[in-house]
């Protein structure tokens, strides 16, 4: 039976067109300059160098590789850090538990403060010689711990984790307790009756329930890790040396030196290795909800 | 019936909403033009980074904006944003009346790239006798005159010390690395952060490679045309890997610091206020600073950074200079602008209000300067012969504009990640990308 359409088909149009126009052709044209010299200094006299820039980005000794490498590291473990505390923080407070929508809130809340004021707290609070973790760790004589958090390179990826997490958890939380509240409680209470305990609940009941909030999760996961940017820069700009430098600080460096084409190139190898993910995610998704 | 009625209405308020406030903003545009004298009511905007004007140019603003009846938008940028923030404006033909750069003999061409197309040709200005002859360099392009360069002539980032406390431990000003070493450690053996160093900043730290120059021309004469022409690299220069691996040295024993590289400057004046650190580069006014703003009763001086065995004064006829943007819709109120600016008046309130800087180096004998006596005593013990070679950064092409990425190298290569070559083999990358691109015959 033909469905009554509500909105006919032309209403598209403006939609569309803004999409093609600001997001869909600039992506192109960017795709194109990045096989060319485009530079600061020669912007009216652009010229066709094929592969040149890509060659540049995978052999320089800038160690452009390194950088795509701490993308793809980042993208896992800021995920793995962020989805497993944040799973059971949800389940937590889904419990009965008294000013539980406090607690959520105090949770989420980190999630909607600018990036630069996270930068300028965080790098005050985890200075080595007067931030307030390393004096609150001295005060507790626990001198032992102190560390130079932002300053040492078996540290510095750690306080990245840790600071993304404190901004991250609340909103992956947030979706999780809405997922979980989807799960009927007959479920557990059955599960409970026949003696099971809550890993196995947990195990057979709640995560295969939340697939879904699972997936979408990762899907925002994924997506921000692989463009992050401003957590790593405004803490570390990308240091010390070039520790903790992610495809998009030197993507942002090398625009700042004024060399467009390998600034867009890679981007461009940002654009292929998301687009690959996200397809094999996406293919993923299709057929659970298949199964489901 | 209805329906349709109120929709037409809507619209046509709509569509009347919108053309109202399209035709007010012409209306006014052409009422203002016509009253007063020849520039009231204009507004003169200024883009500039932080640290080059700050407050110190406020008084001569507003006297200015009095003077003229217009008003004056200094924007401001942060230093590490700026020229990306001016790039982005020149490019897109957005600038504002006037810019400024960090300009050196070789800036104009690197940093403007066309000041024919983005600058006003001020040839024939009557404040151009007012800028001392070593400046003109980094003012002028292709014989014509584009830039105005006001700055101090104090020493620049030398070694500033705690006197009063190297008394107290018998220690002598230095002049080798080695005397430099010792001093370092009996510092540290006191408790002191024997050399204050502020990594955290990314472009403090390698003043110490760069300032030293003349050292490296020293032990090579004539490096600087090579390098200019070609003809020479960084790489494998012995003095520069000496110096590079003094400053590691220094680094592995604690001597800048337990976390150098995470510590930025902000504290630094009450670092030397309460005795922590012994040293520090700096500018001779910082002494001044530390005596008017800390209660700090120790004396301080100056002494030459002695990496390399360097004896050479960092000379640099560079500075922050302004611009007028070639796009400008009022370019008689920017020339009246540099013209005001460059008055005595002006000038000798620009230095008032400028607690870090004792001088201004300009033509003019009316302005009173305020030289400190540690800068006079200082600069009596400087060899006239050792003052011919400007710094690194300003005597070779393209290497200011790879400023932050050298210093980024060098915290990589004191945490062992990077050799001391590969840190001058970047450099030497850099500076061929940037000549390729800026067409210099040399690199073809």
């Amino acid at each position: 039976m033909k469905k009554k359409k509500i909105y006919p088909m032309y209403f598209l149009i403006i939609p569309i067109v803004l999409y093609v126009v600001f997001f869909l052709l600039p992506s192109i044209l960017g795709i194109a300059y990045s096989f060319t010299d485009w530079n600061s200094r020669s912007m009216d006299s652009v010229k066709f160098v094929g592969l040149d820039n890509y060659i540049e980005i995978f052999t320089s000794d800038k160690n452009y590789i390194s950088g795509i490498l701490n993308t793809l590291k980042f993208t896992v473990v800021s995920n793995i850090v962020k989805l497993i505390p944040a799973l059971f923080l949800a389940i937590l407070l889904s419990e009965k538990l008294k000013g539980k929508g406090i607690y959520r809130t105090l949770l989420y809340m980190p999630s909607i403060l600018p990036f630069v004021i996270i930068g300028i707290i965080f790098t005050s609070v985890l200075n080595y010689n007067n931030g307030l973790l390393n004096i609150v760790l001295e005060a507790l004589h626990l001198d032992f711990a102190k560390q130079k958090w932002l300053s040492e390179l078996s540290v510095v990826w750690k306080s990245i984790y840790g600071v993304d997490a404190w901004r991250g958890i609340g909103y992956v939380m947030t979706i999780f307790i809405a997922g979980l509240s989807t799960i009927p409680r007959s479920y557990y209470e059955a599960a409970q009756i026949d003696g099971a305990n809550f890993w196995q609940r947990l195990r057979y009941i709640t995560i295969p329930m939340l697939s879904s909030a699972v997936m979408i999760n990762l899907v925002f996961g994924i997506t921000y890790g692989l463009k992050v940017f401003d957590i790593v820069y405004v803490l570390t700009k990308g240091g010390p040396g070039h520790a903790t430098e992610v495809i998009t600080t030197y993507s942002y460096q090398l625009y700042s030196n004024g060399q467009y084409g390998l600034s867009t190139a890679l981007n461009t190898v940002l654009l292929v290795v998301t687009a690959v993910i996200g397809v094999f995610v996406v293919k993923k998704m299709s057929k659970q909800e298949v199964q489901q | 019936m209805k329906k349709k009625l109120i929709s037409i209405l809507l619209m046509v308020s709509m569509t009347a909403v919108l053309l109202a406030g399209c035709g007010g903003s012409n209306d006014t545009e052409e009422g203002s033009a016509d009253s007063g004298n020849d520039f009231a009511g204009e507004e003169l905007t200024i883009l500039v980074s932080a640290g080059w004007m700050d407050n110190r140019y406020d008084e001569t603003i507003e006297r200015f904006e009095e003077t003229y009846d217009v008003t004056v938008d200094v924007q401001t940028i942060p230093a590490d944003q700026y020229s990306d923030v001016l790039q982005s404006k020149l490019s897109t033909d957005s600038c504002a009346d006037i810019f400024w750069i960090q300009s050196n003999p070789f800036a104009i061409e690197s940093v403007i790239v066309d000041p024919e197309q983005y600058c006003i040709d001020f040839t024939g200005a009557e404040w151009k006798d007012k800028m001392p002859e070593s400046r003109l360099s980094s003012c002028e392009y292709d014989g014509k005159l584009y830039g105005l360069q006001i700055w101090h002539n104090s020493p620049e980032y030398v070694m500033v010390y705690n006197k009063t406390m190297f008394a107290e431990l018998n220690l002598e000003v230095p002049s080798t690395y080695e005397e430099l070493l010792t001093i370092c450690e009996t510092l540290a053996g006191a408790d002191v952060t024997p050399w204050f160093m502020p990594g955290a900043d990314g472009w403090q730290h390698q003043l110490a490679f760069f300032q030293i120059g003349g050292a490296y021309e020293d032990d090579k004469p004539g490096l600087y045309d090579t390098l200019n022409n070609n003809e020479a690299t960084f790489a494998d220069n012995e003095k520069m890997l000496q110096v590079l691996e003094q400053f590691k040295e220094l680094s592995d024993k604690g001597h800048f610091g337990e976390d150098w590289i995470g510590t930025d400057s902000t504290n630094m004046m009450n670092e030397f206020a309460d005795r922590s650190c012994g040293m520090a580069m700096a500018n001779s006014s910082f002494i001044k600073q530390i005596q008017d703003e800390t209660d700090s009763e120790d004396e301080y001086g100056l002494f030459l950074i002695p990496l390399g065995d360097n004896d050479t004064y960092p000379t640099n006829p560079s500075g922050p200079t302004m611009f007028g943007y070639n796009g400008t819709e009022h370019p008689e109120l920017v020339e009246e602008f540099f013209n005001f600016v460059t008055s005595t008046d002006s000038l000798q309130e620009i230095l008032n209000n400028s607690p870090a800087y004792t001088n201004v180096d300009m033509n003019d004998e009316d302005v009173e300067q305020h030289w400190l006596p540690e800068e006079e005593e200082f600069m009596a013990t400087i060899d006239e012969s050792k003052t011919g070679t400007p710094v690194l950064q300003t005597g070779t092409k393209y290497t200011n504009d790879y400023w932050m990425n050298f210093g980024a190298d060098m915290v990589a290569y004191c945490q062992g990640t990077m050799e001391a070559n590969d840190v001058l083999k970047n450099m030497d990358t850099n500076r061929a990308e940037a000549a390729k691109v800026a067409g210099d015959a040399a690199w073809e």
